[in-house]
């Protein structure tokens, strides 16, 4: 059975779980802050501190976005071999400079186009250093 | 603190998820689960909590991410991405290495683009 295969399923779960990378890191960063601001000076302000941590949505929120990307993380892995998936998920490092051009009107330059073009010509190598037949012998 | 005290963290953090990649990896090949609908899906993930390897992964990502967060705290972003970026090779040696993974010219080859393509970006943007 040739195993490994990329398919366009697969690539479309890959950057999903990108995106989802992104949303934990921004909720785990955002139940981090609370409305009130405050410094930890004292030993009870810890307390204080994961008190409000806890009750804010985002940390739950954080917490189901992780499981979600365990959960297809996995299934992705239980497909394809871990030295392609890895490299497949350096897209996020092209979708935040795109999201910065669109969305927040920032200027690229021509380091970042040359990076985005070298990062591109590498994940189309390594998705098709897969297609040639290899067959998994279990 | 030293550069290359950083830098040695940084290399620890790389080599801590590549330990958490390599134990998620070998439990799934361990199980040979074939998923072919959404509902086994399921079933897949309950097998697979079920193995302690998950778990120690799972520790071993944990302490990946504590460092991580204290390196932000301490360097400078370009710096600590474009360093961060050598966890492509890890992935790489180890998929090799341990799980026997046919790693070619043409998957290395893809890999070091990659990491030359986050350094350039990292470096431009900071």
């Amino acid at each position: 059975m040739p195993k490994n295969r990329i398919t366009l399923k697969l690539l479309f779960f890959l950057v999903v779980t990108d995106f989802l990378e992104t949303l934990t890191q921004y909720c785990f960063k955002k139940s981090a802050i609370p409305e009130s601001s405050f410094m930890i000076t004292k030993f009870n302000d810890v307390f204080f501190f994961l008190k409000e941590v806890v009750l804010s949505g985002f940390l739950w929120l954080g917490l189901g976005s992780v499981f979600i990307t365990f959960v297809i993380w996995s299934t992705i892995l239980s497909k394809i071999d871990l030295s392609v998936a890895v490299p497949i998920c350096s897209f996020s490092y092209i979708l935040v400079p795109l999201v910065s051009i669109f969305f927040l009107g920032e200027q690229m330059t021509f380091l970042d186009w040359t990076g985005i073009a070298f990062i591109l010509t590498g994940v189309i190598i390594v998705s098709t250093s897969t297609k040639h037949k290899e067959i998994v012998i279990t | 603190m030293s550069v290359f005290f950083i830098l040695f963290l940084i290399i620890l953090t790389s080599l801590f998820d590549t330990i958490n990649q390599l134990f998620l990896k070998t439990s799934i090949n361990s199980l040979d689960f074939n998923i072919k609908s959404v509902s086994q899906v399921a079933t897949f993930i309950k097998q697979l909590i079920s193995l302690p390897k998950v778990w120690i992964g799972f520790i071993f990502c944990t302490l990946s991410l504590c460092i991580w967060l204290f390196v932000l705290s301490k360097a400078d972003l370009n710096y600590a991405f474009s360093a961060d970026s050598m966890h492509y090779i890890f992935i790489a040696l180890g998929s090799k290495l341990f799980l026997n993974e046919k790693v070619g010219t043409r998957r290395w080859v893809g890999t070091i683009f990659i990491v030359i393509g986050i350094i350039l970006i990292t470096w431009s943007n900071y």
